[in-house]
């Protein structure tokens, strides 16, 4: 199976991703490849240790945009929650959710990582 | 024409998809913070639109468009706010900084392109309007320019003179209207202001084409009776300039009309026609009146010839040309070296 077909079980929307990229598949596919850098780069597990609500949100905030972009649905869903409950002040329910998100996020990253 | 899109975000995965969606049409450009994005606006003449992410290190997307606002270039080039930001507060906020469209991360590119490339076509044609509305006003300028020069010079014909006398009289205004700006606080006029009125003052004399041949050109003193019509080219020069306010912008009129009415005013009450003095009358028809007074001594008319420059400034500094403002005669004074070297061009 490639590597859209897989995420496309994952529940990230791969049509309107490619959309979004003008159909250019390998372009998807190498900034695919990006986001398990960036999500790890964004470093929210930490910031949420630390207990950095702002750190979080920035965090947050950024991948929000990413998954977006990427379609990556259910992290795009999760991270628009977290970055909402982090701003009306709720950071213990922002992080049970972004607790509930990482084996989601684990999924997807070794799935882009098998493939490349 | 301005064909390139400045793309500005810190993360590549964003950056990668905007330019994917605009490289056909535009030349791209990146930079991954503010800083980079205000170089790069300063570098480069051709960016035709910016995408804009909010949050961003070094100096975030507001910091982009206060940058943008201080330099004026939020005026010419479009700025779309590309933002996963869904807080109100900071949309208002970068539309009321001039972005002109908020985009949500995600987008759908083919809308995308749709929405920036409309606003583009409109800036262009905007842009393109203002240059062509620049150069109109440029070239009606000038045409209004040359009709008043026009007009002094068929008035010079008139008084027999050499079509030199108006200009001297531009040059002398503008040292001596500086100069005073310079050295008296009470009088300072902005740069701009002193040319229109070195522009003005080429009008002063513009009376004197309704008075007769025999007194404008009698060689030889008036009589009193004919000095009584002579007098009367300054309040003439109102009655045409009234006749012809169009030809100038509005307040080179006003100086001009106010310089032919008193540019024979004396500090004394002593000038003609109204008889003001001190500074009712305007400085720069005061200005003037020194200029036209040290120009006639120097030029050789019908009825005397022509005075050396020592002669001139020693005679109206004795006030043997009626009554000038002390402070305009220090100016005129500090200034002589300058009108010395502009007669031995001139001349």
């Amino acid at each position: 199976m490639d590597l859209i077909t897989e995420l496309g079980e994952l529940g990230v929307n791969t049509d309107e991703a490619l959309t979004r990229f003008m159909n250019n598949t390998s372009l998807y596919v190498r900034m695919l490849g990006k986001f398990p850098a960036a999500a790890k780069d964004a470093k929210v597990t930490e910031a949420f240790q630390e207990k950095d609500y702002e750190k979080a949100l920035a965090a947050a905030h950024t991948l929000k945009g990413v998954t977006g972009n990427l379609s990556l649905t259910p992290l795009f869903k999760a991270y628009t929650d977290i970055v909402a409950l982090l701003r009306e002040g709720q950071p213990e329910k922002a992080e049970a959710l972004f607790s509930e998100t990482i084996p989601i996020e684990e999924k997807i990253i070794s799935c882009i990582e098998k493939h490349s | 024409m301005n064909n390139a899109i400045l793309i500005v975000d810190d993360m590549e995965i964003n950056r990668a998809i905007l330019a994917e969606g605009f490289r056909d049409e535009y030349d791209i450009l990146e930079a991954e913070n503010g800083l980079q994005a205000i170089e790069l606006l300063e570098s480069n003449a051709n960016i035709a639109a910016v995408l804009l992410d909010l949050v961003m290190p070094e100096m975030d997307g507001m910091g982009v468009l206060k940058k943008m606002n201080d330099n004026g270039k939020i005026v010419h080039i479009p700025v779309f706010i590309i933002t996963a930001e869904s807080s109100q507060k900071m949309l208002m906020d970068a539309y009321n900084l001039g972005a002109v469209d908020v985009i949500n991360k995600p987008f759908m590119m083919n809308f995308l392109r749709c929405r920036i490339g409309n606003i583009i076509e409109l800036y262009r044609h905007r842009n393109d309007l203002e240059e062509i509305v620049n150069e109109q006003v440029e070239r009606l300028n000038k045409v209004n320019l040359s009709m008043v020069e026009t007009l002094a010079t068929l008035i010079e014909f008139r008084d027999c003179e050499s079509g030199e006398h108006v200009k001297r009289i531009c040059g002398l205004t503008e040292i001596l209207m500086t100069a005073v700006s310079e050295m008296y606080p009470e009088y300072y006029l902005p740069r701009h202001e002193i040319e229109k009125v070195v522009t003005a003052s080429i009008l002063h004399d513009v009376g004197k084409i309704a008075i007769s041949d025999s007194i404008l050109n009698k060689p030889g003193r008036l009589t009193k009776e004919e000095f009584e019509i002579m007098k009367q080219h300054t309040v003439k020069g109102c009655d045409i300039l009234t006749q012809i306010p169009d030809i100038m912008d509005n307040d080179i009129y006003n100086y001009s009309y106010d310089i032919a009415r008193h540019h024979h005013e004396r500090w004394d009450g002593r000038g003609y026609p109204d008889g003001l003095s001190g500074d009712d009358i305007s400085i720069w028809a005061q200005v003037v009146a020194i200029a036209d007074v040290y120009d006639a001594l120097v030029s050789p008319r019908v009825y005397k010839s022509a005075y050396d420059f020592d002669t001139a400034v020693r005679m109206i500094n004795n006030g043997e040309c009626g009554v000038f403002n002390p402070k305009v005669l220090d100016a005129f004074n500090a200034s002589a070296d300058k009108i010395k070297f502009k007669e031995g061009e001139t001349v």
